[in-house]
């Protein structure tokens, strides 16, 4: 199956800074795929890069596998970006949420715009012809998610769809991205900070540091002060005293990745005589992962995060839950070097 | 002090009892503040958005240039279009000078460069979530200026009411290229001023009093269509 | 952008409405504030217009500006008082056909307590004195009807008129702003009869200035309509000037001129016969 969007070699720079460095990625029709990474990582330049709406300077962005630079207002129409902070139209909510809807030739789009604001959660007759600045935080992100679902794209980009709404809203906002996605199949790509949520949707995690892909899926990231030297094996001492061993450092390398599958968890410290790296943590946030069909465990180490990833199987039988100590094993040669 | 307090009393008696003179006055203060503001929208808004909205070689120099002529001294340029629309010079034979059009000419230049400045500045600060939004809600070329520019039209009322303010309390230019003829070209402020050389200080703050109400209308919709542009 | 044409069109109507609206026959004068500022104009224009069916619209600025205006040829006729410098004017052939109307005549005013002691002095010696006094003469000094007049009289008075000197006082201004400067300064100046009764009606029978020297010959103030020369100015209405000249000098206008009252008493007196 030809994957919906294609990036190769896509680099974006504001200034001298990379903002953007994505060497390869590909997502797939129907896929939801979450973004997740520090503030300043790439996340909405990648989410305005798939939106068609900041070209890359280097690379190849194919859609469908058709080179979509530049982008023809056509192609601009398969995607549409839900920007962090809303911003309305300075006119009626209908006209709102009508707007990209006329545009597309819809001569009578009243009853997609009540379908859109019905959807999420706001009611048309009381709606509709109300002004743009009559509206909480929570009722203009809905209002702008409604102006976006109203078009039914092919491709949903969401970025921090409930940071800066209330929880009511939140859940609206949630529940009317789902119901888009399985009624019209919508592709999905959400950077939320809700990772309880976005794990529990995402059926793929990516996730970006500094502009770059790092890792997929929940990759661990052991970022800090490696100690390189020549032939001899990487060495890092966590906050708490703790060491964790690696393979020999490469050039340029500035942080282990290492796979939640590659670590082991259990309530007792391990026995054994290989050399693997010992860490002891504390449970902090369990996630169901639907994609994987696994729980995804976060466990703290001094202020390291490790995802460790679990059947949900395992998690019952060893009685694991939030604050809970627990021992992490890995072998050393299960972490590779990113830069 | 007795004259302010006649002249506050004499405001409204002149007002009340429609007289003449004063609402001649007043007509052709709104007549030619009118005309001066329809021109000046006309041609204003499409420039200033254009100077806002567009990238081309040489754009700074003309944002300098239009912010220079926001300062243009009054007298001079009445000197100007005098010289330009007197019977002997080049625009003489169009028999402009010592009309209300001719006023409006003045006018039109004095507030010209305000519309087309705070037309750019609005413009060129427009949110740059607005141009993402109208992207990705699929609006692209003339759409996207269009949108652009009705989502500035608080902005643009905000210059328009700006220049308004400055064409109705202007008397150096009226007075030169109106010339201050009753029933014809006197308009408030030159009546304030001939009304002062007469020594009728009632009367002329009577007038002015006038042109306060009208100004405080002017900034009503002011301060509305700022309360909206910011929004 | 079917609006903007729209809206540019029609302001191009209302433009051309408005200038449409002076396609009247309509006479157009360069006068001096003074005939205007004591309502003379006002007075006399609803007689003229059932005379003749003419319009008169005029402009009052200082003699000077109204000289001015007729050599750029946008008015087409001149109600001016400053006889030497309408001669020059005429001799230049600007204008053409000046005949006198009417005079009314200029009073030198001062502070009550005459610092100076100019009271009851012909005017000649009463510039001396306050030369010599060194007290403030505040002079109009924008070439209106009036400035001329006073610089006459300083010549008249065998000096050049002090510019330099820091008790001359220059405004620049109309007649009242002038008087009311003296006022405030204590000071001199010489103002024409009409404007200074308006002034003393103002202040209440409590003027800071009064009349110190008056009825001298030559403190006349001379009026004459001048009108512009056709030969020089193509577009000029000469016809209608010279129907307007004619009225002004007509008996019947005449005596309209000697009935003009202002707070009671006359102010200009005809003399188009002499």
């Amino acid at each position: 199956m030809t994957p919906l969007y294609e990036l190769q070699g896509v680099v974006r720079r504001y200034g001298d800074r990379v903002a953007l460095d994505v060497p390869e990625l590909a997502i797939h029709p129907g896929e939801i795929v979450g973004l997740v990474g520090p503030n300043g990582s790439g996340k909405s330049t990648l989410l305005r890069t798939l939106a068609f709406l900041d070209p890359p300077d280097e690379g190849m962005l194919l859609f469908r596998g058709a080179p979509a630079c530049p982008a023809t207002p056509e192609l601009r129409r398969q995607a549409t970006l839900l920007l962090q902070e809303p911003y309305l139209l300075k006119t009626s909510i209908f006209e709102n949420v009508a707007y990209g809807v006329r545009l597309r030739g819809e001569k009578d789009p009243v009853g997609r715009v009540r379908k859109a604001l019905e959807a999420v959660g706001l009611d048309y007759d009381a709606f509709a012809r109300r002004p743009w600045h009559a509206l909480s935080g929570g009722e203009a992100q809905r209002v702008a998610l409604a102006s976006r679902l109203a078009l039914r794209p092919a491709v949903l980009l969401l970025d921090e769809p409930t940071a800066s709404v209330d929880a009511s809203s939140a859940g609206a906002v949630r529940n009317a991205i789902l119901s888009a996605v399985r009624q019209d199949g919508t592709t999905l790509v959400v950077v939320s900070h809700d990772l309880l949520w976005l794990y529990e949707v995402a059926s793929r995690t990516v996730g970006l540091r500094g502009g770059r892909v790092v890792a997929s899926g929940a990759e661990n990231v052991l970022a800090g002060r490696w100690e390189r030297k020549e032939g001899e094996p990487g060495h890092l001492v966590l906050e708490d005293g703790q060491g964790v061993m690696a393979p020999p450092m490469p050039l340029g390398a500035t942080m282990g990745l290492l796979s939640p599958e590659a670590i082991a968890l259990s309530i007792l410290p391990p026995g054994g005589s290989a050399p693997r790296n010992v860490l002891k943590g504390t449970v902090g946030q369990m996630f169901w992962e639907r994609g994987p069909h696994r729980v995804l465990v976060r466990v703290g180490v001094g202020s390291l995060s490790l995802a460790v990833r679990m059947t949900a199987d395992a998690v019952r039988d060893q009685g694991i839950h939030p604050g809970r100590e627990v021992w992490l094993s890995f072998d050393p040669s299960a972490l590779r070097w990113g830069s | 002090m007795d004259y302010i307090a006649q002249g506050v009393i004499q405001a409204f008696v002149l007002l009340w009892t429609g007289d003449e003179e004063t609402w001649s006055a007043i007509y052709t203060t709104v007549k030619m503040s009118s005309i001066s503001i329809a021109v000046c929208l006309a041609l204003g808004t499409p420039l200033g958005f254009i100077l806002g909205y567009a990238d081309f070689p040489g754009k700074k120099g003309v944002r300098t240039v239009v912010n220079t002529l926001l300062a243009l001294p009054t007298v001079a340029v009445g000197l100007v279009v005098y010289a330009f629309i007197s019977r002997r010079g080049p625009l003489g034979e169009l028999g402009l000078l010592f009309t209300v059009s001719g006023m409006a000419v003045g006018q039109i230049i004095l507030a010209l460069p305000v519309v087309v400045a705070l037309t750019a500045n609005a413009v060129e600060s427009m949110d740059e979530r607005l141009r993402l939004t109208l992207l990705t809600l699929g609006a692209d070329g003339k759409r996207l200026a269009l949108s652009t520019l009705y989502e500035a039209r608080y902005a643009v009322l905000l210059a328009a009411a700006n220049a308004y303010g400055r064409v109705i309390s202007e008397v150096g230019v009226s007075m030169m290229l109106g010339g201050n003829i009753k029933w014809h070209t006197r308009t408030i402020t030159t009546a304030i001023s001939l009304e002062t050389g007469k020594g009728e200080f009632a009367l002329g703050i009577a007038l002015g009093l006038v042109l306060l109400i009208l100004a405080f209308a002017v900034n009503s919709v002011l301060s509305l269509a700022r309360q909206r542009a910011t929004i | 952008m079917k609006r903007t044409m729209r809206i540019l069109s029609l302001v191009t109507l209302v433009l051309m409405l408005a200038t449409a609206a002076f396609a009247a026959p309509v006479l157009r004068m360069a006068t001096t504030t003074s005939t205007e500022d004591t309502g003379l104009l006002d007075y006399m224009e609803p007689f003229f217009r059932q005379a003749t069916g003419i319009e008169l619209q005029w402009v009052a600025v200082g003699t000077g500006k109204a000289l001015e205006l007729g050599k750029n040829c946008d008015v087409d006729v001149l109600l001016v008082h400053a006889p030497s410098a309408e001669k020059i004017y005429v001799q230049e052939g600007h204008g053409v056909n000046r005949r006198q109307v009417m005079y009314n005549d200029f009073v030198l005013l001062g502070p009550a307590a005459d610092p100076a002691k100019v009271k009851g002095l012909a005017v000649g010696e009463a510039l001396k004195a306050i030369a010599a006094a060194k007290q403030p003469f505040v002079s109009r000094g924008d070439k209106s009807g009036t400035h001329v007049a006073e610089l006459v009289l300083w010549k008249g008075a065998g000096m050049e008129a002090p510019d330099k000197d820091a008790w001359y006082i220059s405004t620049g201004q109309g007649m009242i702003q002038t008087i009311n400067v003296a006022g405030e300064k204590n000071g001199y100046t010489l103002a024409d009869r009409g404007t200074f009764i308006k002034y003393e009606a103002n202040a209440k029978g409590n003027p800071p200035v009064v009349i110190l020297v008056e009825g001298d010959s030559a403190l006349r103030n001379q009026y004459s309509v001048i009108a512009v020369n056709p030969a020089k100015c193509a577009n000029v209405q000469y016809d209608l000037a010279l129907k307007y000249a004619d009225w002004m000098v007509s008996p019947e206008t005449q005596k309209l001129i000697a009935d003009f009252k202002l707070e009671g008493k006359q102010l200009f007196f005809p003399n188009a016969d002499e």
